[in-house]
């Protein structure tokens, strides 16, 4: 097991060159460069103060000159500056000789993104087991039929326009929740107790906009696994030997059906600190899904770069924790990686 | 079982229905005395980047940076230039001179004395080789300046600069005590600013907001409004949302909110004040004049005569922009009143069509010379008053028969690989300005290398000598009669067709009072600093 570990870690190197190089190559085959911003386009704004900018940033050498200079930052995990004429931190805050702390760009959006999609992807599972359960067991009735239904209308609606609607009902003519942004005014006066609170109510709608297109995909998952399962002959022969139908489905079947599911949550983690763009802005919540789109608008390297290499590094490690929570869940696949 | 989490619910209900706030019934109407407190709220869609303006350069910022930091000299609310840190300017005889005399006692919202070794200090900073600012270029032809005592700054230019006082109206002076040791480009002063205006920054929380508090010691005087807070949303629909809950005071709006949504909504029309301005800019349709067959003036006159402009005006911005004869803001004195636009008269732009050689020999309904069908692509940004205003022109050149083709492109692949290249044949843009009326950048035609702006590839020896004489001329009135002439020559060349010149549209909540209607030539926020919120209006500005 010890073994497997090791060659896997060693395995994630090569690979990760391979990633940084090819998203390093696409990413400056897109025309363009920070001096070609909108607001570069104008006429008091000379192209030699644009030619001075794209030297001290190394643009004007070789491709092959830029990666590797890039790539001998980030093996020291120094993941550079932005960019943008603020030139904050990319990955995390810096402290300069007065003692002013300037916060990395990605350690301001994370958290939140994180926080969002991890109550999400809570939600997800548990409503799409239960959804999928009751299909299941319903199979071609009508509870099956309208979750379906349901669940498929999330899927098809456009997050933008729905999000929009509820603002309006629950913010402009109920006034029941807040409409954006993550904290009220005078948020920093309030008790710990008043500030959950708050933030519990602007997370309503973000979080529940977030889970709506997921729900499908997954309670379809546990629907069709269950099916599978419950026509196993273990299944006939635990009714045959007079289990109540509760204990079979909840405790034979439903333990089966979730081994897939091990491997849909390893691949989510990459997906949970990427950020949907539109409802990011909409909410106008800023996580890493605004600031990867600004990025690439603005094509701010380093910026864009750092994103996609942790974002690489967690889907590498994701794919790890979903084999080895297989061989956890499951004794077949262990035996198979221990021999 | 399930009853327990039905109360839950309920609960969870409860609980947000009952801290939400009381629709507050407000009596904006009526007169209102002068009240100095409150807090205006407004909506931004991008966060500000860097708050020393000569480094930043994109419009949040500036909106800002503009109120925490002071000019030498300022635009009045007619676009006079005005005393702002210098009570007086004088140039010298020969044109090459300019001293500024500062007001006595200014000091920075540090308590520190502002004088002109901070101007001396700011202008060796925008012509700093290591400075990271896209803007020196009109600094660097300073060839001295002095500050021969704390309240007179000298500037000596090889040869006269017009906009040289234009310039010095748009340089914000930054403090030399804290700013003398730091980098420009990476301090944090740019985040935490020491100004000397109406404002000095208090608080900003990345990605969510930023406020502004009154500056007790500001050079200017004091504000009447105690706080700004600006929100960073992104999306304007979201924006607008919150401007109907009460929940921002203020926004830029779209046509369609401006003329048709909150006009037929009674509870909307009663709170929210609605203001046009025009700004200095104008959207274009403009040629490759290096291509065939725009390089026949003739070809250009048509296309101008087929063009109708009022229905673009009428059709992209619900009648909300104004025609525009010249590239400069109608209702200056730049703007040549006896300049009109080109009517729309399809039969004049047949017939010049014919005398540039163009006929339907097929009667395929294309125009052809040469056995070659009159086609080309225009190219634009992705905007959409531009989308729309391209299938306008479509339309209307398909009438004299002129095939278009439009594209619609990402703004960075849009100047690199078109622009830049001048691989286009048409393209809508707009151009946003300055108030000084040099154009010399845009215009003169040895401005053409790729990454300058002149990239149209216009060129017209007498151009060029009015460009470079009204550079160098400080008279107003002279400078308007060369500019005159200028736009007269523009006009009948057509090397761009003028589209329209949009106005700006504000929403704004009607507690806020003392604004200018209808704006001045400044625009509103001219004297923002005089406006009021009376505390009977005021929302309840602790949350609860």
């Amino acid at each position: 097991m010890l073994n497997y570990l090791i060659k896997r870690l060693l395995w994630m190197i090569p690979m990760l060159i391979g990633i940084s190089l090819i998203s390093f190559f696409i990413m400056h085959l897109a025309p363009g460069d920070i001096t070609a911003s909108e607001s570069a386009f104008n006429p008091k704004a000379s192209e030699e103060s644009r030619q001075k900018l794209r030297a001290l940033y190394n643009l004007d050498k070789p491709l092959m000159t830029q990666y590797s200079l890039w790539l001998k930052r980030i093996v020291k995990l120094d993941f550079g500056n932005s960019f943008a004429s603020h030139q904050r931190p990319v990955l995390w805050e810096t402290k300069d000789a007065k003692g002013n702390i300037s916060k990395g760009m990605i350690q301001d959006a994370l958290p939140i993104t994180l926080m969002i999609n991890l109550i999400g992807l809570l939600i997800i599972f548990a409503l799409s087991i239960f959804l999928g359960v009751v299909s299941a067991v319903n199979q071609n009735r009508w509870p099956d039929r309208l979750i379906t239904i349901i669940v498929f209308i999330g899927f098809a609606v456009p997050g933008f326009w729905l999000a929009l609607l509820l603002m309006y009902w629950t913010g402009v003519t109920h006034s029941w929740l807040p409409i954006s942004g993550l904290h009220s005014a005078g948020f920093e006066k309030m008790g710990h107790f008043e500030q959950y609170i708050d933030l519990f109510k602007h997370l309503i709608l973000p979080v529940s906009i977030s889970c709506l297109g997921g729900l499908a995909s997954i309670s379809l998952y546990v629907r069709n696994g269950m099916l599978d399962v419950l026509q196993q002959d273990y299944i006939t022969t635990a009714r045959a030997k007079g289990l109540p139908e509760n204990k079979i489905i909840y405790r034979h079947a439903l333990r089966n059906t979730l081994l897939p599911l091990i491997t849909i949550i390893g691949l989510s983690i990459p997906g949970l600190i990427g950020g949907s763009v539109i409802g990011e802005s909409i909410f106008a919540i800023s996580g890493m899904g605004k600031l990867f789109f600004d990025a690439v608008l603005m094509r701010d390297f380093p910026v864009v770069m750092g994103i996609l290499t942790i974002g690489s590094v967690l889907t590498l490690f994701g794919n790890l924790i979903a084999d080895i929570g297989y061989a956890w869940a499951d004794p077949r696949i262990r035996r198979g990686i221990s021999n | 079982m399930f009853s327990k989490y039905i109360f839950l619910l309920l609960f969870l209900f409860n609980l947000t229905s009952c801290s939400s706030k009381k629709e507050t019934v407000y009596n904006y109407e009526g007169s209102f005395n002068i009240e100095k407190g409150g807090m205006l709220i407004d909506a931004m869609s991008g966060e500000p980047s860097n708050l020393i303006s000569m480094i930043a350069g994109d419009s949040a910022s500036s909106a800002i940076s503009g109120n925490i930091f002071n000019k030498l000299i300022k635009y009045d609310k007619n676009l006079e230039l005005a005393p702002e840190l210098a009570n007086k300017w004088i140039i010298s005889d020969d044109q090459k001179t300019i001293t500024f005399y500062l007001k006595r006692n200014l000091k920075w919202a540090d308590g520190h004395p502002l004088t002109s070794n901070d101007v001396l200090f700011t202008w060796e900073l925008v012509t700093d080789e290591k400075t990271r600012t896209p803007y020196g270029s009109d600094y660097k032809l300073v060839d001295k300046a002095e500050a021969p005592d704390p309240y007179t700054f000298r500037i000596h230019y090889k040869k006269a600069y017009a906009p040289a006082l234009d310039s010095w109206a748009s340089l914000q002076i930054l403090p030399k005590h804290i700013l003398k040791d730091e980098d420009i480009n990476h301090t944090f002063f740019s985040r935490k600013p020491t100004g000397s205006s109406y404002y000095k920054l208090t608080q900003w929380i990345n990605g969510e907001k930023l406020t502004l508090d009154a500056n007790p010691s500001s050079v200017m005087g004091e504000p009447n409004i105690n706080q700004l807070t600006s929100r960073f949303i992104p999306d304007t629909s979201s924006q607008f949302l919150e401007l109907i809950a009460d929940n921002i005071d203020l926004m830029n709006i779209n046509p369609i909110q401006f003329a048709r949504v909150i006009p037929s909504r009674p509870d909307l029309k009663n709170k929210l004040a609605l203001y046009k301005e025009l700004g200095n800019s104008y959207t274009y349709l403009g040629f490759n004049l290096k291509h065939k067959p725009f390089n026949d003036i003739k070809v250009r006159q048509a296309i101008n005569y087929a063009l109708d402009k009022q229905e673009i005006i009428d059709g992209v911005l619900l009648g909300l922009g104004e025609p525009v004869a010249s590239p400069y803001k109608p209702g200056t004195r730049w703007s040549d009143k006896n300049l009109h636009p080109y009517p729309y008269d399809k039969n004049q732009a047949l017939k010049l069509l014919r005398e540039a050689g163009f006929d339907d020999l097929n009667h395929d309904g294309i125009l052809e010379k040469d056995g070659k069908p009159f086609a080309f692509e225009i190219l634009t940004n992705q905007n959409k008053q531009r989308e729309m205003t391209a299938v306008l022109i479509q339309r209307r050149l398909k009438d004299i028969g002129i095939d278009v083709k439009i594209r619609v492109i990402e703004w960075a692949s849009f100047v690199n690989q078109f622009i830049k290249t001048g691989d286009f044949d048409a393209v809508i843009l707009g151009w946003s300005l300055s108030l000084d009326p040099d154009q010399y950048n845009i215009w003169h035609s040895s401005q053409q290398k790729p990454g300058q702006f002149n990239f149209i590839g216009y060129s017209n020896k007498e151009v060029d000598e009015l460009l470079e004489e009204g550079r160098t001329e400080l008279n107003s009135d002279k400078r308007e009669k060369i500019y005159h002439a200028f736009s007269k020559i523009l006009l009948k060349e057509s090397p761009v067709i003028y589209l329209y010149a949009g106005y700006g549209l504000t929403a704004m909540n009607k507690r806020i009072k003392g604004i200018e209607s209808p704006a001045p030539p400044a625009g509103i926020a001219y004297n923002s600093y005089e406006w009021f919120i009376p505390s009977t209006l005021r929302r309840n500005e602790i949350a609860p």
